[in-house]
């Protein structure tokens, strides 16, 4: 119990510190939301006099009193779930712009990430049982993969895969013109369809690290005594090397995977570029370019409270999994 | 539980995914490329919105949050001001105006018959509320003018006011909607609505909407017949990332109308037949210089014959070749538009930059003024080096373009011109405040094609700041001189065209003098079409509207109501 309470204890602190940053950090950054909103109203030539900006400070509101006023003030709306109005989508709350956002950054990232882990672990477990197979020689070809520039890696799979052969589409979510948002089949088809090519760029570009990762721990687990002990018991080598081996080596990556998890909703900003993917990466590419200070709060603390969740859940499991964690020294 | 029936469940769950995905990749590809189904005719719209779009068709919303065909598709204001030509304005809900002789009274007469797309009449009394609804909001009135408006017979309005105001036209006029008081009424903050069953007289409504794409449709009640009503059934909207998303979408013929900036649109445009552009060049892009040392500029451009030289140094046809893709038109010193405004340019001097560049006559005009070439190949005086710092946005890659090529035009001319490249916002921030040298940037039109809004925005006392303060609106080169004003403000009061004339002339005397804003060149504006869906679009000889579907730009409902579709 002791365990736990102390987990619990340690997460309200990094939620408190995450929460205050998430408070300060765009406070920190230049330029001000009306200076941005004239110049893109000047841009598309729209009449600026002085009474534009005297408008746009009334109809914008903006924050007013001191600094611990602010603070103040965000803390209680942050308790009842307001995190405010969003200014590019004004008056739309940043809640709804967000809600709106991140199912598509959850759904793709997230499954690609879980069968990047998957895939990943399964072949390294292989390698790494049979050393010098030809599951060995996948390892180099896939940190060349990594190691790419990710972009690169994308801008190349869009290339052939939609213009030069056109078996994907190259941009969206799904398609607008035959479908609508919802369960149906035709509307979950469509949006593995268009969600495939970005998810595959994903695996290939991160399978590498888990396949490396658990064959090198597989490696130096098999050498263990108790694995020499149970092959000498005469344990059926599948059993010795799913419970007795991998369940060990595994361990380290799970850790690595729980961080990764957390990272899904920030959602890749690249992969939306490339993809014109509608997810969470393009509303912060958004937010911050508009200084959108609401929009960036909410979806950092977003982030955070994801990352945070996510650890605190791998802790708790990484308890029941390896029962040494729990025992007192 | 025991590891080999872990091992099975994975398997089975495996093969399932597997299956699922060749099933839906089946299923998809087949229909992926159909397109409406027959009867209803559709094109596909690009408006430039990434990511999702957040529903809002809220007209009076001056943020520019609004989704960008709820200002000219779904509202109508009573006249459309086409700022790609000159030319009289197109009659709308309202049929003619008159101005009295001294510019405190605009008489309206109101389209009949008109209808909402609900089906309502539209009448004079919601001409009245719509106009007096802005003037009585300060969040909306973005003019700081406060009129009143009167129905004085069931087909006129008149509006009053409190001071001569013949260059609030185009903005009363053109660029408010009319909303329909039954509505609107009932809103008790109508900055705070997003308006998602948007009722309004233009040409398409609203027909559905999710957040990766929306649908308008033909409005029924529309009055316009003929040629001004809309014919093509139905128009989708959809979000793309960026300029290489947007190309393949050309390319592939999934839109039919967008407005980007593709440096390889001449290789495409020969490569694909049906598609088509045109090109309306608004924006003068220029040098801005933080020129007025008594309110708090400094370095080297303050200076006059420093931003003299630097007009002179330009090699503006490379400027155009590099980094517009020969896009751009030439600019005029007189920062108005040769094309448009070519009738108020009052010199044929100040008709076009030179496009070539002239080192020795900047060089010239360096020494005149006490600097003095230096051993390192650069001007000095008063042992200070010429050297020059201009802030650009990175990413702006035609800009960031501009400014790599001047460094080496400049160095010809014994100009150091250093190069920071920095965030949008801080960008704005630092020209807004007057923190700056140089920043690139440009002279934008106004509400409609008249100079006048050129002239009082950028070169005006009152449009401008101390140093340290935000420039009140786009004056940031700190500009000031008496002259002008008492020229602009000359130009605000009165209708006679010889007086404007008059007016012009003291103006761009001054400013070619000054060179408060260094032009480079007029940057395109291109707008792209397919054809094979709709035709009818604008082209570059009949710009019978602005074409580029911005938000805020009214153009777009006249484009949408002209084309046809294909049979």
């Amino acid at each position: 119990m002791r365990f736990y309470l102390q987990k619990i204890a340690f997460y309200v602190v990094a939620l408190w510190a995450a929460v205050t940053l998430n408070f300060l950090i765009p406070r920190l950054m230049p330029g001000n939301p009306v200076d941005i909103m004239i110049s893109k109203m000047a841009a598309a030539g729209q009449p600026i006099t002085a009474g534009t900006r005297h408008a746009l400070a009334i109809e914008l509101g903006g924050s007013s009193g001191s600094i611990l006023q602010q603070y103040g003030d965000y803390i209680v709306n942050l308790l009842h779930g307001n995190l405010g109005i969003s200014l590019t989508n004004y008056p739309e709350q940043v809640t709804t712009v967000i809600g709106q956002a991140l199912p598509w950054t959850i759904a793709l990232v997230g499954l690609a990430t879980v069968i990047s882990f998957i895939l990943g672990i399964g072949l390294g477990m292989l390698a790494g049982w049979k050393r010098g197979s030809w599951l060995d020689n996948l390892i180099p070809v896939t940190t060349m993969f990594q190691a790419v520039p990710y972009f690169w890696l994308a801008l190349i799979l869009v290339l052939v895969l939609t213009r030069v052969v056109p078996i994907f589409p190259f941009a969206g979510g799904y398609d607008v013109t035959s479908t609508t948002p919802g369960f149906s089949l035709s509307f979950i088809g469509s949006a593995i369809y268009y969600g495939f090519l970005p998810a595959l760029t994903i695996v290939i570009s991160s399978i590498g690290g888990w396949m490396l990762g658990m064959r090198n721990m597989m490696v130096s687990t098999l050498s263990e005594d108790y694995i020499v002990t149970a092959e000498a018991k005469g344990l059926n080598p599948r059993r010795v090397r799913m419970t007795y081996a991998a369940r060990n080596a595994v361990l380290p990556s799970l850790s690595g995977f729980a961080i990764s998890l957390g990272f899904v909703v920030a959602g890749s900003i690249v992969t939306e570029q490339v993809f014109s993917y509608p997810g969470i990466g393009q509303l912060l590419f958004t937010a911050v370019s508009n200084d959108d200070y609401a929009l960036m709060q909410g979806v950092f603390l977003v982030i955070s409270l994801s990352v945070l969740a996510a650890n605190l859940v791998v802790d708790v499991l990484y308890g029941l999994i390896d029962p040494r964690t729990r025992a007192r020294s | 539980m025991s590891p080999r029936s872990t091992r099975r469940r994975l398997g089975v769950a495996l093969v399932a995914v597997a299956a699922a995905a060749t099933l839906a990749l089946s299923g998809c590809s087949s229909n992926s490329t159909s397109t409406s189904s027959s009867g209803t005719t559709s094109i596909t719209m690009f408006t430039g919105q990434v990511g999702n779009f957040t529903e809002n068709f809220n007209p009076l919303n001056n943020t520019g949050a609004y989704l960008p065909q709820t200002n000219g598709a779904i509202y109508e204001p009573l006249f459309y001001y086409n700022k790609a030509r000159a030319g009289k304005p197109v009659p709308l809900l309202g049929t003619s105006y008159s101005w009295n002789s001294d510019g405190t009274q605009l008489t309206v007469k109101v389209r009949q018959g008109v209808k909402w797309s609900n089906g309502k009449p539209e009448t004079a009394d919601d001409v009245v509320y719509s106009l007096n609804l802005i003037s009585n909001n300060a969040a909306l009135n973005t003019s700081g003018v406060k009129w009143v408006a009167k129905k004085t017979a069931d087909d006129t309005v008149v509006i009053t006011f409190p001071t001569t105001s013949f260059t609030l036209e185009p903005q009363v006029l053109g660029n408010e909607p009319i909303v329909p008081e039954s509505i609107w009424k009932k809103i008790s903050d109508p900055t705070k609505v997003t308006n998602t069953e948007p009722v309004g007289t233009g040409p398409y409504m609203l027909k559905s909407f999710t957040p990766q794409s929306y649908v308008l449709e033909k409005n029924p009640h529309y009055w316009g017949t003929g040629a001004s009503a809309p014919k093509v059934d139905q128009v989708r909207t959809i979000s793309l990332a960026n300029a290489d998303a947007a190309t393949s979408a050309l390319q592939a013929g999934k839109t039919d109308y967008m407005g980007a900036f593709l440096p390889t649109l001449k290789n495409i445009m020969a490569k694909n037949k049906n598609l088509s552009y045109s090109n309306s060049p608004q924006a003068t892009t220029a040098l801005f210089t933080c020129e007025n040392a008594a309110l708090g500029c400094t370095g080297p451009q303050t200076d006059v014959a420093v931003r003299q030289a630097m007009y002179y140094a330009m090699d503006r046809t490379q400027l155009d070749k590099q980094a517009a893709a020969g896009f751009s038109a030439p600019a005029s010193p007189s920062l108005v538009l040769n094309t448009v405004n070519k009738a108020q340019i009052t010199s044929p001097k100040y008709m076009e930059v030179p496009q070539k560049a002239n080192v020795a006559k900047a060089k010239k005009l360096l020494e005149a003024d006490g600097w003095k070439l230096g051993s390192n190949g650069y001007y000095a005086k008063d042992g200070q080096e010429l050297d020059l710092s201009i802030n650009v946005v990175s990413g702006w890659t035609d800009y960031d373009t501009i400014c790599q090529l001047l460094q080496g035009q400049f160095k010809a001319a014994g100009i150091k011109l250093t190069v920071n490249q920095m965030a949008q916002n801080a960008w704005t921030q630092s020209e807004s405040t007057g923190k700056f040298q140089m920043s690139m940037n440009s002279v934008n039109m106004g509400v409609s094609s008249d100079p006048y809004f050129q002239y009082n925005n950028y070169l005006s006392t009152s449009a401008t700041a101390p140093v340290g303060q935000p420039a009140k609106s786009t004056n940031t080169s700190r500009y000031s001189n008496p002259s002008v004003d008492a020229a602009i403000k000359k130009l605000a009061t009165t209708n006679d065209d010889s007086v404007k004339q008059a007016a012009y002339k003291t103006i761009q005397d001054q400013i070619v003098k000054d060179m408060p804003y260094v032009p480079v060149y007029v940057n395109s504006a291109l707008a792209e079409y397919n054809n094979t869906r709709a035709t009818g679009w604008p082209t570059q000889s009949n710009q019978y509207a602005f074409p580029l579907p911005w938000g805020g730009n009214w153009g777009m409902g006249i484009v949408l109501k002209t084309i046809r579709p294909v049979k």
